[in-house]
């Protein structure tokens, strides 16, 4: 028998006009019982290699000709599983379909949350390099509330006119700068000492 | 399943990436911005300056600091040494005592710099004038005239020394006779326009002074 089927696959084809040998019309009549039996969900467990290809043939033959239906729950589930690809959703828990727009809905999230960051971003660095830098230490503010004898300064105040005899006494002048220098250095420590 | 979450990986990666360039951008401008408005760092603080420091008025940097009283006491060390040494009849070493005044560092923009270094000046060219060095007493004024960034009472001293190296000239002119007498006169000519000079920045200072009294 096993060697009459593999003659049958792999043997040479026998002419189309020729009349059928008794052998062909009993092993044709076989396989349509097989092919019956499959299509009514009785595949026999075990039969040859050339029939279990033969019948998987047969069934994708019938199948693509429109005439193989799924059943509800089956056909069901293909479409969740189809429809959880598409929107890249993970397997929904109890066969529950996600809807196709709040799939897509989360697909975009995460770019409409980086979309509303970068704008957020963007207008943030524009506000820190376009708006008019605060008053830095030294400008007017901070020197009208510092006192004047806590910053370097000229000396004029203090010297005043330096008359021709006293014109060399350069070392009398840098003391009496010094300790004026001193003086607002340790009341400018003092204060800032003092201050809560 | 697999291929699910790999999915949604690539779809979400993007954004959280983007999301945290941004952040990173946001805080480095935010630092710089910190940073412009602290300023650099200024003689008038002593502790360091932090870049997410609030501008506090006492943190100015024109503020007397320790590095202006160190080098305002370097300058009175020296002055002291060349008094010594003068009155050990050093005039040279003296001198050169003085000099070293010029060198000393003193913080950016402070305004004794200028008064200090002038006044050496001032007293470096007399312990020329004294020595009989009057071309390197000139050209140790006009260098202080020249390197001056405003006019002060130090500035008006310099000319007068100015006006005496001229008069010392002069009399050397006159010294040699009568060849000599057109050279003195010009001295002495140079002599009152320095002179006249400061005497004309005391004037102007003085009202300044009293303007602001």
């Amino acid at each position: 028998m096993a060697r009459q089927h593999d003659d049958t696959l792999t043997g040479s084809v026998p002419d189309p006009e020729t009349e059928p040998a008794p052998g062909e019309r009993a092993h044709a009549r076989r396989f349509a019982e097989l092919v019956d039996e499959a299509l009514a969900g009785r595949t026999p467990p075990a039969m040859s290699a050339d029939d279990r290809a033969l019948l998987e043939v047969a069934t994708v033959i019938r199948a693509t000709h429109g005439s193989l239906e799924l059943s509800p729950a089956r056909g069901r589930a293909v479409v969740e599983a189809a429809l959880r690809q598409a929107v890249g959703a993970a397997p929904a828990a109890g066969g529950s379909v996600v809807p196709i727009g709040r799939g897509r809905g989360r697909r975009w999230a995460p770019w409409i949350v980086a979309g509303a960051s970068t704008l957020v971003a963007a207008a943030a660095l524009a506000m820190l390099w376009l708006r008019p830098a605060a008053p830095s230490a030294g400008a007017p503010i901070g020197r009208a509330a510092v006192p004047a004898e806590w910053r370097s300064r000229p000396a004029d105040a203090l010297i005043g006119p330096i008359a021709r005899d006293r014109a060399g006494d350069a070392s009398a002048r840098l003391d009496t700068i010094f300790a004026d220098r001193l003086d607002g250095f340790r009341a400018r420590r003092l204060g800032q000492r003092g201050t809560p | 399943m697999n291929h699910v979450n790999v999915r949604r990986s690539a779809a979400a990666s993007p954004g959280a990436g983007l999301a945290v360039a941004l952040a990173v951008a946001l805080g480095l401008a935010a630092g710089c911005s910190a940073e412009r408005e602290s300023g650099a760092p200024g003689r008038g603080s002593d502790a360091p300056h932090s870049v997410t420091r609030v501008t506090d008025p006492s943190d100015a940097p024109d503020l007397i600091g320790r590095d202006l009283l160190v080098a305002l006491a370097q300058a009175k060390n020296f002055h002291h040494k060349a008094k010594v040494y003068m009155s050990d009849g050093n005039l040279a070493a003296a001198t050169a005592s003085v000099r070293q005044i010029l060198s000393l560092p003193f913080p950016r923009g402070a305004a004794e710099a200028d008064d200090v270094r002038n006044d050496a000046r001032a007293l470096l060219a007399k312990l020329l004038i004294s020595q009989g060095q009057l071309d390197e007493a000139a050209r140790t004024i006009t260098e202080g005239l020249a390197q001056t960034q405003r006019e002060s009472f130090f500035v008006a001293n310099l000319y007068t020394v100015q006006g005496e190296i001229h008069e010392v000239r002069a009399a050397a002119a006159d010294a040699s006779g009568e060849p000599g007498r057109p050279a003195a006169r010009d001295e002495r000519h140079a002599a009152i326009e320095s002179y006249d000079r400061s005497i004309q920045i005391n004037q102007r200072l003085q009202s300044v002074l009293m303007e602001e009294r």
